[in-house]
């Protein structure tokens, strides 16, 4: 006679709290643009509205490197979710090289942005235009600054063999972060470079 | 799963020793332990509010007779100060404080999420308080003239919005992943369904704060202050948090700390619990006033919506009102003094929300000068404060260890009572000196009257602190887990105060009142 065997137990359900806190922290953050964004659009519309122009005189907003920015936050998209579904295969070598390239893809922004504001020529002093315009792209070079130091922290973690395949919270709430900065980017893009 | 199943991090030994009762600066330093952190909150925010409301109060004199013994731009920046320090000083640290204390004890968990962010946000808040607080004395308010001090205000106001955001998103997380087994966010307690609400329209309304006091700053350091930094329209890009329907945002957690207080003190359970829980989450819902900055959006005040939401906040808050009136008839109220204090909370959140419905009503003309908007801010802090005061009466005992003296929070009531009505209601009858033209001459009376309620919300704001300090003082006698003797949800299953780890094994959670099913 067998003896009667009961299925195990399920496994604890860990609680997301990593993952919960970050998109916390997200949309905080995305609601910091949402503010700074209205207003921008309020002073554009009054100054337009004028008849004025809003770029002041010898300013310029080109486009091409905007593009650029927003096809390279979208590709770090890419690579971020790659890292996630690596580490999800304990594949870790897979992670750690999207998260580099993560990182890297990051860092060409950064590098983009500040190119982009040397093309602009335009004075931070000039008016309304140049503080709102400054505010925003710098306080988006913040959030994506404190996206690459949570990304790089969760992969010196996975480094020092903190993930796993079943636990892997901390990879996924960087991504969150992640994502959410390069939503923040789109917000700009469309508001600020595409929309002027 | 059995009934006593524990999950690993609530699997603590609950005859661990039990910190100290209030902690003291040698051991806090450093810890991440969320009772310390939320009892730090709660005695400084309770320190900052009695300054608070001696600067609104002086603010006020000032405003008595042409003698002022302040200069008006002293005057100007010490009113923007306490009105901004009320809030951000007093009221949001004082919620957050008691969520950081009381919502891990109430949901069950060992420790709030993410223990050395909170106690981060809370140095933080604590830190940037204090430069925010001296920048402000040296000429550095809103529309200050020493450039620098007015530089280190907004840095001050920056970081302590972050801390509280921080600290926020652990209470946040707390309740929602740290729940112990079978309590659905639904059979949360109302305390911590209340922080739920009110934390996600934080977390949604003050980083628009955030992105002013940035642009601000970005003018003022780096443009010269000719737009968003010019002197005369600093505090105006701001003021939209001290008004509705914004103000109201900062009473969400009281309306939990209400709920549950009436649920305890009256021995029953909360009839049609689900009208509360409607009724904080519309609160909630119409509290968002981000959107409606008088500075960015001028015609704001015309706006339908902006109107619209003025007039329908009456219906949460006589719903809330109908569902205490009937467990109080119901119940068999016990008469302590969080019970009225509660009471009193709901009175002062009804005038102002009143008060609100009325502003909002164009022909009455009430917006014409700032007045009656004063008044209605000073009820609705007074509110805010009177359910904070009423939360420290009542989990007082879970905190200290300690019986608190109830005469004090028995004179708290009269006090605070006093206080809210005469300091609110005084200035929302100054407002209608538009419309009467009698009340004019009635002017310096009514101030000093809203003085004098403003000195005697400072005075409640003390004996809240005192009461909090008489559980702890030495001779004070022990409290039980359940102080009440009626405690309905998880923190009056754990001793007074909570050892390291809070519980040891707990139940699964079958109702909304998980003690009174044990007692069954």
């Amino acid at each position: 006679m067998t003896a009667h065997v009961l299925p195990p137990a399920p496994a604890v359900q860990r609680p997301r709290v990593l993952v919960v806190g970050a998109a916390f922290a997200a949309a905080a953050s995305f609601t910091v643009f949402i503010g700074l964004i209205g207003i921008y659009l309020a002073a554009r519309v009054d100054v337009v509205g004028s008849g004025a122009a809003w770029l002041p005189e010898g300013a310029t907003i080109p486009l091409q490197q905007p593009n650029t920015m927003f096809i390279t936050l979208i590709m770090s998209v890419f690579t971020m979710q790659w890292a996630v579904a690596a580490i999800a295969k304990n594949d870790r070598v897979n992670s750690y090289l999207a998260m580099g390239l993560t990182l890297m893809l990051g860092i060409a922004t950064i590098v983009m942005t500040t190119y982009l504001w040397y093309l602009m020529e335009l004075d931070i002093a000039s008016g309304i235009q140049g503080v709102l315009i400054y505010t925003i792209t710098g306080a988006h070079i913040v959030m994506l600054v404190l996206a690459m130091l949570f990304v790089a922290l969760m992969g010196l973690r996975a480094l020092g063999g903190q993930f796993t395949a079943r636990q892997h919270d901390g990879i996924t709430a960087a991504a969150v972060f992640w994502y959410a900065m390069v939503a923040v980017y789109a917000l700009i893009w469309i508001s600020i470079y595409v929309t002027k | 799963m059995a009934l006593t199943d524990t999950r690993p991090e609530t699997g603590t030994d609950a005859s661990a020793v039990a910190p100290s009762v209030v902690p003291s600066p040698l051991t806090i330093f450093g810890t991440g332990d969320h009772k310390a952190v939320g009892t730090f909150y709660v005695l400084a925010a309770l320190v900052f509010g009695i300054a608070g409301w001696v600067a609104a109060a002086l603010s006020l004199g000032h405003e008595v007779g042409s003698n002022s013994f302040l200069s008006s731009s002293t005057a100007m920046q010490l009113g923007q100060t306490s009105d901004l320090g009320l809030i951000l000083l007093v009221i949001v640290p004082l919620f957050l404080g008691l969520g950081t204390y009381i919502v891990p004890l109430q949901v069950g968990a060992s420790t709030v999420a993410f223990p050395r962010a909170a106690a981060a946000a809370m140095w933080t808040w604590l830190l940037s308080s204090g430069i925010f607080i001296v920048a402000s004395f040296i000429d550095g308010g809103f529309g200050g003239s020493r450039e620098k001090s007015v530089s280190l205000t907004l840095m001050g106001l920056g970081g302590l919005i972050v801390a509280l955001l921080l600290g926020t998103v652990c209470v946040l997380t707390t309740a929602v992943t740290l729940r112990t087994p079978g309590m659905t966010l639904d059979r949360v307690p109302m305390f911590t369904f209340s922080m739920l609400v009110g934390g996600a329209i934080w977390l949604l309304t003050l980083p628009v704060l955030l992105a002013n006091l940035l642009l601000i700053w970005v003018d003022h350091r780096y443009s010269g202050g000719t737009t968003f930094g010019a002197a005369a329209t600093q505090f105006e890009q701001v003021s939209w948090i001290t008004h509705e329907p914004q103000i109201y945002a900062f009473l969400i957690p009281g309306l939990g700390i209400i709920a549950d207080v009436i649920a305890t003190l009256t021995g029953a359970r909360l009839a049609q619990r689900n009208i509360f829980l409607f009724a904080i989450g519309a609160f909630g819902v119409l509290s968002v006033g981000a959107w409606a900055q008088p500075a960015i959006y001028p015609s704001v005040s015309d706006d339908l919506v902006w109107q619209a939401m003025g007039l329908l906040m009456l219906l949460p808050v006589l719903v809330f009102f109908g569902g205490v009136a009937k467990a109080l008839k119901d119940g068999k109220p016990s008469l302590k003094s969080p019970l009225g204090l509660a009471v009193v909370s709901l009175l002062l959140t009804l005038l102002a929300v009143f008060a609100g419905a009325l502003l909002v009503i164009t022909p009455l003309e009430l917006r014409a000068s700032n007045v009656f908007a004063t008044g209605q801010f000073v009820l609705a802090i007074a509110a805010a404060l009177a359910a904070a005061a009423a939360g420290i009466g009542y989990w007082g005992p879970k905190m200290t260890g300690g019986q608190s003296a109830d005469g004090l929070g028995k004179l708290n009531v009269l006090v605070l009572l006093g206080g809210g009505a005469l300091g609110g209601l005084s200035l929302c009858v100054m407002g209608f000196s538009n419309r009467f033209t009698g009340l004019d001459g009635a002017h310096d009376v009514l101030i000093i009257v809203s003085s004098i309620g403003c000195a005697l919300l400072a005075l409640g704001g003390a004996l809240a602190l005192l009461g909090l300090l008489s559980g702890a003082r030495k001779g004070a006698p022990e409290a039980a887990a359940d102080a009440w003797g009626t405690g309905q949800t998880l923190e009056w299953a754990c001793p007074s105060p909570p050892p390291t780890g809070n519980f040891g094994d707990l139940a699964i959670v079958r109702s909304p009142e998980p003690l009174l099913d044990e007692e069954v």
